[in-house]
């Protein structure tokens, strides 16, 4: 990652890794609601890669299955103490 | 025609009572066998509460069901549930090998899962 020995973030930064793929996901279920809520933040917002460290590929499919569960009425679009 | 496999979700109004939640299930039902589609598994959720409210309800009754169908099956089907007022919502999703793979992984009872590391993981995460 970062080569320069003397770089103030070195050691400090983790390599992130997508659980998704961890898990072996080939398909993210817009019914499986336990687990889109640990991908989105109290605002009901999707979080980004940067933050979750997910696969570009299973980030596209879970935005879906996010807007999915959202149109569905499983999951909100804005959390309610924030209307 | 060739047939596809589906998946169709929809949520009827709460206002109504189990006979006629019944009758509303029987009539989609119908909808697809009549229409030359074959019906896999209806699953009824039953009465779950929204996330937000539609129509100002708070809480709808969901049925969750998968069908091989014919590609013309679909459009017949969601014209006559949007006309229905008992049906709130509805979502269809055809289904593609990845997604026919899932479902059989969690029909047999072993679905992907994050696991409970992994979230004090992410916690951690969170506070850098």
């Amino acid at each position: 990652m970062i080569k320069n020995p003397s770089h103030p973030k070195k050691g400090h930064l983790k390599t992130k890794e997508c659980k998704f793929t961890k898990a072996g996901f080939e398909y993210i279920d817009y019914k499986n609601v336990d687990t889109l809520n640990r991908f989105i933040n109290d605002q009901g917002k999707i979080l980004p890669r940067r933050v979750t460290g997910t696969s570009a590929r299973h980030q596209r499919q879970l935005s879906t299955a996010v807007k999915r569960a959202r149109f569905m009425a499983l999951i909100p679009y804005v959390s309610e103490n924030l209307r | 025609m060739k047939k596809q496999f589906y998946e169709l979700t929809y949520i009827i109004n709460p206002v109504l009572d189990d006979e006629k939640f019944k009758e509303t299930v029987d009539y989609v039902n119908d909808l697809i066998t009549s229409n030359g589609g074959e019906i896999d598994e209806v699953d009824e959720w039953g009465l779950r509460s929204f996330a937000y409210e539609i129509d100002g309800k708070s809480n709808g009754y969901y049925v969750n069901m998968y069908f091989d169908a014919p590609a013309d099956l679909i459009e017949k089907a969601e014209r006559s549930m949007r006309i229905n007022d008992d049906i709130l919502r509805y979502l269809t999703l055809k289904y593609d090998a990845k997604m026919k793979r899932h479902l059989e992984l969690r029909r047999k009872g072993e679905p992907p899962t994050i696991f409970d590391e992994e979230i004090e993981e992410e916690d951690s995460d969170d506070d850098n």
